[in-house]
């Protein structure tokens, strides 16, 4: 019983969670912009793209795509329209008037003047994209693949994959769909909607992280992405490690479209549901802690008596010197899709993670995760490995040019 | 003294010369009139920079007192007792009729704001007021460097009589094989032999999708003969279910020749009344325009769907036809459009693509595949190029618009 859970390490425990938790800043990346109306531009030229090291959304969607370009001509013709449809996008401003010579050059679903709104579009590009059809065979990112089969996964094909991901985030849906709108209808001819799944971030209830539709804060534990250097260590393609050259500044995104059983889950006791993830629902906490962002610790809980060595969140993070470059930068948006066949609701997780090496990161949590307890409640259908190209520099460079250059 | 005497900051800077000393106590005297037209209305609380020129039978184009390049908002308002409509349109020089903006169902005592981006030229506003002749407003000189937005010189109910008439030959031709192809049709239902009709009713649909911009002009006899189960309540069994896919669905059902003697027959009576009443039918100019656009968008929506699919699984060849019947309206558009549509050739490129790959959905014996057994991976291709096709063919619906200019 020397390092079990006696009531004294319990609170111990909890005291140096808050002490570390105080210390670092919150979990940035989980935290949801809740701008009302008209939010700012968030700025599109950079190192890297928008979205990605970027406060959570309060809306969004997610698009995969077939490009059906003909030619790598017509693949960097895409590619540079969609820089020029998002840099005006997310820019804002008066669209072009076309007089007589045609239908408005804007759907006109946010108005004479389109707002910037806080609008960010992030572009990745799958693994298929590097077959034989564009020449690009040899600037496949390393660690690129198809999304692999989990033991635990029931994948659908027409939910899976894609040439090209676009994720468009905004605080309002309206500007969302509209960037949805626009983007589309400059792309027909070079690229096809393969599936695409629209997410919301819901607002603090009451406070803290956002909460998933199972009831719990969800992304508690991020990095801090306020911090260049563990950026560089976790999040952005590495140089020196057998990348192509071109992918600097770029990151690789998992996405995992899941859903959630949710009539069974309530049906769950709470201490059964809470074991689940090791958190307590009302409070985010650890539950060896008393406030969310108490850090869990685990050493002095070996056997689990307080968090179950199956629960979610353990098996997720360890939090052990070996397991601490797996770490992801999580962005869950919630999910909700109307009806299955059989009268249920159709709501879930758009799952997605930004990270320097799928395997090391996502597949390796993903790898400890297989058997969890949780999986009876949720079922993983689409997604995709993806990786999210590097930014766009200036007014005259675009998506992908060092790729294909 | 500045020497530029037509700056694109929106602040005129020139020194008048004796003309243009005129043309400012003109626009002076239409101020004047502007704001007495329409005080207290909505115009009144335009901001002093913003041009508000006035659409009227004495004042036309007065107004536009600070005529500047780049991108702005002109409000028009119509100060007459009869509805109107305006254009800003560009005077002399080798763009000469050219319109940038245009402002349509303008109430009289209303005003309603423009947006357009005009580059160096003369330009001047057109009112179209009801019952009246056109009118051209005093020009107005704009300098700078300023891009203008797409313009074209609007296409006029004259200018699409000659094209209306090359399709109304192309449709009499095309309602007499209708008609031979029906009778064929028939005639093997009629003999008992549903082999021969199954192969008889699809030459004979074909021709009638090939005809798509006379639907309208056809009436009622465009229902009977190609109508679907829409807004039928008794669906397939409904009595007003009539035509080819009423016949398509007793061919591919098991229905008796016996039974289907009775639709046949109805077919071919509706197809000969349609030949009989062709004389009479006069397609509107409007139509040519439209029908180029909305062809296609229907090929979209009810083909590559195969929402009218009723067992033959020919959707793409139907494609095939519509998109052969859009071409022939295209053709009889073709010199309108080729100095008014710089993307004309790109239209071409894309009717092309669809046209090579719906036709590789054509096995060599002749059979189509049917929609839903086409892979992901070339359904998007037909989807993605018709979409683009559209895309293309939307501009032709705006630019072939009739238009009152003189």
């Amino acid at each position: 019983m020397s390092r079990g859970v006696g009531r004294r390490s319990f609170l111990t425990g909890a005291l140096l969670g808050a002490a570390t938790a105080a210390a670092i800043p919150a979990a940035d990346a989980a935290q949801p912009d809740l701008t009302d109306g008209r939010a700012s531009a968030v700025p599109f030229h950079g190192v890297n793209q928008a979205g990605i090291v970027s406060p959570l959304a309060r809306q969004s969607a997610f698009l995969s795509f077939d490009v059906i370009a003909a030619n790598r001509t017509e693949l960097t013709d895409l590619l540079r329209t969609l820089t020029d449809r998002v840099r005006f996008l997310t820019g804002g401003g008066q669209p072009a008037p076309v007089g007589i010579t045609g239908p408005p050059s804007d759907s006109g679903v946010l108005g004479v003047s389109v707002p910037a709104d806080g609008l960010m579009v992030t572009t990745g590009v799958g693994a298929s994209l590097f077959d034989d059809r564009y020449g690009l065979a040899d600037r496949r990112p390393a660690r690129l693949t198809a999304m692999r089969m989990f033991p635990d996964d029931a994948l659908d094909p027409a939910w899976c994959h894609g040439d090209l991901l676009l994720q468009v985030a905004a605080p309002n849906n309206d500007t969302v769909l509209h960037a949805v709108r626009d983007l589309t209808r400059h792309t027909r001819g070079a690229m096809q909607v393969r599936w695409r799944l629209d997410g919301f971030t819901s607002p603090p209830r009451p406070s803290g992280t956002p909460r998933n539709l199972m009831g719990f804060k969800d992304g508690t534990a991020n990095p801090a992405t306020g911090d260049a250097a563990l950026m560089d260590s976790l999040i952005w393609a590495g140089t020196g490690n057998g990348e192509p050259a071109w992918t600097a500044g770029g990151s690789y995104q998992v996405v995992r479209l899941i859903r959630m059983l949710v009539e069974f889950w309530d049906r769950v006791s709470i201490s059964e549901q809470e074991n689940m993830f090791g958190r307590r629902r009302d409070s985010g906490a650890p539950l060896d802690g008393d406030h969310e962002f108490d850090t869990p610790d685990f050493p002095k809980d070996p056997i689990g008596t307080a968090i179950p060595l199956t629960a979610h969140m353990r098996l997720a993070n360890p939090r052990t010197r070996k397991t601490d470059d797996n770490r992801i930068l999580r962005h869950g948006y919630n999910y909700d899709l109307g009806m299955d066949g059989n009268g249920n609701l159709n709501q879930g997780l758009i799952f997605s993670c930004f990270q320097q090496d799928i395997q090391r990161q996502f597949e390796a949590i993903q790898t400890r995760l297989i058997g969890e307890p949780l999986v009876d409640y949720i079922s993983p259908f689409g997604g995709g490995y993806f990786f999210a190209l590097p930014g766009v520099h200036d007014s005259s460079d675009h998506f992908g040019r060092s790729m294909l250059g | 003294m500045p020497e530029a005497p037509t700056p694109d900051d929106g602040v005129p800077r020139w020194r008048p010369s004796r003309r243009q000393v005129l043309v400012t106590l003109v626009a002076l005297v239409a101020i004047g009139a502007v704001l007495i037209a329409v005080w207290p209305g909505r115009t009144a609380q335009q901001t002093a920079a913003q041009n508000t020129i006035t659409v009227s039978r004495s004042n036309c184009g007065q107004g536009w007192t600070r005529p500047a390049g780049g991108a702005q908002t002109l409000v028009l308002a119509n100060a007459d007792s009869n509805n109107a409509e305006a254009d800003v349109v560009e005077v002399g020089g080798p763009n000469d009729g050219k319109v940038y903006g245009e402002v349509d169902g303008l109430g009289a005592n209303t005003s309603q704001p423009v947006q357009v981006t005009l580059g160096p030229g003369t330009y001047a506003i057109r009112c179209l007021i009801e019952d009246t002749d056109p009118i051209m407003g005093p020009a107005v000189r704009i300098g700078g460097h300023a891009t203008a937005n797409a313009a074209a010189v609007p296409v006029s109910n004259s200018d699409l009589l000659g094209p209306l008439k090359t399709y109304q030959a192309y449709l009499v031709t095309g309602v007499a094989d209708l008609a031979t192809k029906t009778d064929a049709l028939d005639t093997a239902v009629k003999a008992g032999n549903l082999a021969l009709a199954r192969t008889a009713w699809l030459p004979a649909h074909l021709t009638y999708e090939t005809l798509g911009a006379a639907y309208s002009a056809f009436g009622d006899f465009n229902g009977q003969i190609n109508g679907t189960t829409a807004g039928l309540p008794g669906g397939v069994d409904d009595p007003t279910f009539t035509g080819f896919h009423r016949v398509e669905y007793g061919l591919w059902h098991g229905e008796s020749a016996a039974s289907l003697a009775t639709v046949t027959d109805q077919l071919d009576g509706f197809v000969h009344g349609l030949q009989a009443a062709l004389p009479k039918i006069e397609p509107q100019t409007v139509d040519l325009g439209l029908r180029a656009h909305e062809i296609m968008e229907n090929t979209l929506q009810f083909e590559l769907t195969a929402r009218t699919d009723e067992g033959s699984g020919t959707s793409l060849a139907t494609a095939d036809a519509n998109l052969a019947g859009d071409r022939e309206v295209l053709g009889v558009l073709r010199p309108l459009l080729a100095t008014r549509y710089p993307q004309l050739s790109d239209v071409d490129t894309w009717s092309g693509r669809f046209q090579a790959l719906v036709e590789a959905q054509r096995a060599p014996n002749g059979t189509w595949t049917p929609v839903s057994q086409l892979t992901t991976a070339t359904r998007e291709r037909l989807d993605g190029t018709l979409s683009q096709l559209v895309e293309l063919l939307a501009p032709v619906a705006a630019i072939a618009e009739p238009r009152l200019v003189s």
